[in-house]
């Protein structure tokens, strides 16, 4: 019996030295192990055995079944990992395949930047509202201290609504397509609860289109109304503004500027990215985007009290300050938008579009 | 409007010396715009006077000559093409390391020592617009012919020669400021901006009239005309004018003409006051009467070109009619020439706004026009008469031979405004003394008086910008510096309101649909005629311009659908596929009204290859929006018209009233577009549906038991509709939860028929069904939708 263990152990551990494969070793445990296997079928012969015999075969047996158990478990883990090394081989994935961009939409650049531009406002309290694209005169000029005969109010200047071949007019003067959103300014007054903090963004236009303008294009306006309001806390805001939308290390300041509706008015400059404001490059040359370092970026100033009367309310008691700026110019400035030519940005070509 | 001003000539009027860094930085942040600053001996380095010693023909060009030049220290050879170029002359030599535009144009070039056509040159004998002197009268392929124009030795700095060691700005001066749009005004301004003081020269009155020589001066309407001054000089040489004169025009941008035009565009330069001079000898009947022109009259202006001027049009008219467009440009026949002897200066006062609109009716401008639009005091013109008389008798030899006509509307009374010091402090946020405001403000030329607490402030007759006490904080506030107020963010408690709803909504729409792949269209509010007619739309029915910029931007848009075909037309070459939207604004006229503003979304598939598939997408977008939305939305089919796809589209419906479409558009809509791509669309009146747009948060427990699917497909007719199926199959049992379409197939089948495919879910709220539950209840759908 003894023997027959011994040749069968040998026999076993020479057949699966030669095993290559998973299945084929599983055959192999079958053929020995399995329960009508070889080495079952020889240790039903135990039972005809005398008691020593039985044990010390008995003992035997047990050493042959456990060492012929750790061989098939070795051999196991080997060709399972070979195996997983098989597979992994298999599954290789070419790494420098380009990319398949899920399916998203675009936000058309002017409509992020009045979302960021929006944004940041209403952190300092604005809230935004809609007053009207195409309005009265009154609200576009006259009740903003321009006096009839302003060149702005001229038909070369300023497109006008038709009426069988005459500006249309009605009770509060001629309509316009409105050349700033400052017409939200006493539009607000009128309708809302003191103080202000508004924001207008809206389509405005103008007779003019070159690679530089659009007859059509945005503007972005704000108007705070307050007792005590000065023009250090313009200064403030507009320095919240630049330092959130275009970065901590920029620099602002007011240059003295000239509009109808403000006083004193101003421009809001802002210190050049690229030459880091000093006005010269790194190669010594003047540098060509900025001015002595300084960017323009819009208008703004103290508003004017024949607009806050206009507006029924108090100069004496509020004064306030209102800023307004061409969206399309402000999103430029902050660079890496290199567009040539600003006529393409309204006219939909998804190549344009899809960059966004 | 940019005046380009000589720092020299601005210090003529400031006592103490003052740095062009110091003018450019405190005008800069004080007073006008400095937009560009020059200096010339920068400008004009490696530039020296030459003498042509020999001239040589270029053995290789026939076009070029070799002129050998005397450059100072030594004599060097140029090869330059210049028709006139001749012996003994002075001329301007460019040397190597100067830099010079060729032939005027393009960007400026470094010279280096070359060889042109196998000969060497050293530098270039320049033309005046190759070194920035684009009005210095010069043939086209002439060279600068200085011989007259200096008297100084061949290697003298150019620079010098001409006595231009100066540093020019341009200065952006705002529109209300007229005033400051001339030397003496800039040089008030510096002398405020740098703390230095700003003097006047004195000028003499005119001499009594040593001739008489008749004038007859009329004005008919002084409200267009509130000032006109002119006197008769005889004995006037009209020659070329001294050099300090046409370097102060040339660097100004002015064409030097002859002594007596000079001097009127030189007071113009530095007195900011338009002046005119008239040939005596040519006005008929020696009238000089300011009206308004008459039907049919003509006039030949001194740019050569005829203007047939209209009744609203003002004019200085001699006997025979119009010698000048009143304060925008002189008649070419009554003009100076070197023939003159006898001249007639004018200078007067015209209403601003007429004259503009002259300008602009006749299309005529001019450097007198753009300054009177703005608005001129009638105190200034007889300053500038006196100067320009005097400059006349030393500069022309001219003696005064009639009175000095005067003709005013209303004597000058200077006006007087409030100063309230406390408001100027509010206003800047700063503690400012009121000593240091009179100081600015005298500075400026304002005459200040206490009145209580406040000030009396007489403005001077130049400052036609003040119209209001509020007007002196900023004249203060500037002086002062902003760049010296301290920020900050606004302190007081913010109003409490909320934005309003619909750019609120409609920004979160946009991020849905970009969210769901779409990209957005941005267009042009302002459409053709064209293109409404193109979608079948009346451009009658739309808002119209009345002065549209060009023919292709006339009438405001009804409908955001024709912008989004004129995209896809666009795109389809390029990018033959894709899913846009617009949401925008169009724009409905109302009668003695402001035209109607709405919101509207387009929605767009185009370049699919399935209609049915792109039409379900649509839908599965608009049950997103109805989802995110807070909106309900039913569909009814919709026949056609001409605008729409007889059985492809739907009308969509909130509440029971239409608020939309979808589907596709009418063929004929395509071809008139020029869109070969099939097109899908969703368009929705957002304005509408806007008050009944939620954004609230709603809840629904997730059911606690699984649910069932099970497919089921049928023999049906294709005219049986979906939703009838839907019904059908729903109301057989309750524990049908839900029914979705999966497929259909025709092929092989009778012609009306197919094979639907459809996946039901069954489920209960209490437990987890049991096939043989499912089982029965599909067998009784099968024989329902069987029957």
């Amino acid at each position: 019996m003894k023997n027959e263990l011994k040749n069968l152990r040998a026999e076993i551990l020479e057949a699966i030295e030669g095993v290559s494969d998973l299945s084929g070793l599983e055959d192999l445990r079958v053929k020995y192990l399995g329960r009508k296997g070889t080495l079952p079928n020889l240790l039903k012969g135990l039972k005809g055995l005398a008691d020593d015999a039985r044990k010390e075969a008995g003992a035997f047996a047990n050493e042959v079944k456990l060492s012929v158990d750790e061989a098939f478990s070795a051999l196991q883990i080997d060709l399972e990992a070979k195996s997983r090394a098989e597979a992994f081989a298999e599954a290789h994935i070419d790494i420098t395949r380009p990319g398949i961009t899920p399916d998203i939409g675009h936000l058309h650049l002017t409509t992020q930047a009045i979302e960021e531009i929006k944004t940041i406002f209403s952190r300092l309290g604005f809230v935004q509202v809609r007053h009207p694209e195409i309005d009265w005169d009154h609200y576009a000029f006259g009740a903003l201290n321009f006096p009839e005969d302003h060149p702005a109010r001229d038909d070369w200047e300023t497109f006008f609504i038709d009426d069988a071949g005459k500006a249309a007019e009605g009770e509060n003067g001629k309509i316009v397509l409105t050349p700033h959103t400052s017409n939200g300014q006493v539009r607000e007054m009128e309708r809302s609860e003191l103080p202000i903090r508004m924001m207008n963004i809206n389509k405005t236009y103008r007779r003019q289109v070159s690679a530089r303008h659009l007859p059509m294009f945005h503007q972005f306006e704000g108007l705070l109304i307050d007792k005590d309001v000065s023009i250090a806390d313009l200064l403030g805001t507009f320095d919240f503004f630049v330092k959130q939308f275009f970065g901590p290390e920029r620099k602002t300041r007011l240059r003295p500027h000239h509009f109808r509706f403000t006083e004193p008015s101003f421009e809001l400059d802002v210190s050049c990215d690229v030459c880091a404001g000093t006005g010269m490059r790194e190669n010594g040359l003047k540098c060509k985007l900025c001015k002595v370092g300084w960017l323009e970026l819009g208008g703004a100033g103290m508003v004017h009290p024949n607009v806050l009367r206009a507006g029924g309310i108090d100069p004496d008691v509020y004064s306030g300050f209102a800023f307004g700026w061409g969206v399309e110019r402000t999103m430029m400035m902050k660079g890496g938008i290199n567009i040539p030519d600003i006529r393409v940005m309204y006219q939909n070509d998804m190549r344009f579009l899809e960059q966004f | 409007m940019n005046i380009l001003a000589s720092l020299n000539q601005i210090k003529t009027y400031l006592k103490g010396d003052i740095s062009p860094e110091d003018f450019w930085r405190e005008m800069d942040e004080k007073s006008m715009s400095v937009e560009h600053i020059d200096t010339l001996r920068e400008r004009f380095a490696h530039m020296v006077i030459g003498e042509v010693k020999e001239l040589k023909a270029h053995p290789n060009a026939d076009k070029l000559r070799i002129a050998m030049t005397d450059i100072g220290n030594d004599v060097v050879q140029i090869v330059c093409g210049g028709a006139n170029l001749a012996e003994g002359q002075y001329v301007l030599v460019a040397l190597p390391g100067a830099k010079v535009r060729w032939h005027g144009e393009g960007e400026h070039i470094e010279l280096k020592e070359t060889a042109i056509r196998g000969e060497k040159s050293f530098g270039m004998i320049c033309a005046p617009s190759e070194v920035g002197f684009e009005k210095v009268p010069c043939g086209e392929h002439d060279i600068w012919d200085l011989s007259t124009f200096i008297d100084c030795a061949a290697g003298t700095s150019f620079v010098d020669a001409l006595q231009m060691d100066d540093v020019m700005f341009e200065i952006e001066v705002t529109t209300n400021r007229p005033d400051a749009m001339n030397i003496i005004g800039l040089a008030r301004e510096a002398g405020a901006a740098l703390s230095v003081d700003f003097e006047m020269e004195e000028v003499l009155d005119i001499p009594a009239a040593e001739g008489e020589k008749a004038l007859n001066v009329l004005v008919k309407d002084d409200d267009y005309c509130p000032r006109y001054a002119a006197v008769v000089l005889d004995n006037v040489t009209v020659g070329p004018s001294p050099r300090w004169m046409q370097r102060d025009l040339l660097l100004a941008g002015y064409r030097p003409i002859n002594s007596i035009v000079d001097i009127t565009n030189w007071i113009l330069h530095t007195y900011g006051q338009p002046m005119h001079a008239f040939d005596y000898d040519k006005l008929a009947g020696a009238e000089l009467c300011v009206r308004f022109a008459k039907k049919g009259e003509k006039m030949l202006a001194l740019d050569d070109e005829e203007y047939a001027l209209k009744n609203d049009q003002l004019v200085i008219a001699d006997a025979n009619g119009p010698v000048a467009v009143a304060g925008v440009m002189g008649g070419k026949e009554s003009g100076t020439t070197e023939a003159t002897t006898t001249v007639v200066f004018e200078a007067a006062t015209f209403q601003k706004t007429s004259v503009r609109k002259t300008a602009r009716a006749l299309n005529l401008y001019s450097q007198s026009q753009s300054m009177f639009e703005k608005g001129l005091s009638s105190e200034l013109p007889m300053h500038a008469m006196k100067k320009a008389v005097h400059l006349a008798i030393q500069l022309a030899g001219a003696r005064v031979v009639s009175e000095v006509y005067d003709v005013r509307k209303e004597a000058f009374t200077p006006d007087v405004k409030t100063l309230q010091p406390e408001r100027v402090r509010k206003l800047m946020g700063v503690n400012l003394s009121d000593a240091q405001m009179l100081e600015y403000l005298t500075r400026l030329g304002f005459e200040v008086e206490k009145a209580g607490d406040d000030y009396r402030v007489t403005v001077p007759f130049w400052r036609t910008d003040i119209e209001h006490d509020i007007d002196f904080a900023e004249e203060i506030a500037r002086l002062y510096g902003y760049g010296n107020i301290q920020p900050r963010v606004p302190a007081m408690a913010p109003p409490v309101r909320p934005a309003d709803k619909g750019p609120m909504e409609e920004s979160r729409l946009k991020q849905l649909l970009m969210g769901a792949g779409y990209t957005e269209f941005y267009s042009n509010s302002m459409l053709s005629e064209l293109d409404f007619i193109r979608y079948r739309l009346n451009p009658e029915d739309a808002v119209k311009l009345h002065n549209p910029l060009s023919s292709d931007l006339t009438h405001m848009r009804t409908s955001l659908v024709p912008s989004v075909l004129l995209g896809i037309a666009l795109n389809q070459r390029m990018v033959p596929a894709g899913r846009v939207f617009e949401l925008q604004r169009v724009y409905t006229p109302e009668k003695n009204d402001l035209p109607r503003e709405s919101t509207e979304l387009v929605v767009a598939h185009y370049g699919f290859n399935e209609s049915e598939l792109a039409f379900r997408q649509l839908r599965g977008a608009l049950d997103l929006i109805s989802v995110r939305m807070g909106l309900t939305f039913d569909l009814a089919r919709f026949d056609g018209d001409e605008r729409w796809h007889p059985t492809q589209s739907a009308v969509v419906h909130f509440e029971g009233k239409p608020v939309g479409m979808i589907g596709a558009p009418h063929p004929d809509i395509l071809t008139s577009f020029k869109v070969e791509k099939e097109v899908m669309f969703l368009v929705l009146d957002i304005e509408t549906l806007m008050p009944h747009i939620s954004s609230a948060l709603h809840y629904d427990a997730p059911p606690a038991f699984p649910s069932v699917e099970r497919d089921l497909t049928v023999k049906i007719s294709t005219k049986k509709s979906f939703d009838e199926i839907e019904a059908a199959v729903k109301n057989i049992d309750g524990l049908v939860d839900s029914v979705r379409f999966v497929d259909d197939y025709r092929a092989g089948l009778d012609s009306g028929m197919m094979n639907l495919t459809i996946s039901i879910s069954f489920r209960a709220d209490d437990r987890t069904l049991t096939s043989e539950e499912v089982d029965s209840v599909m067998e009784r759908i099968e024989n329902a939708l069987r029957a």
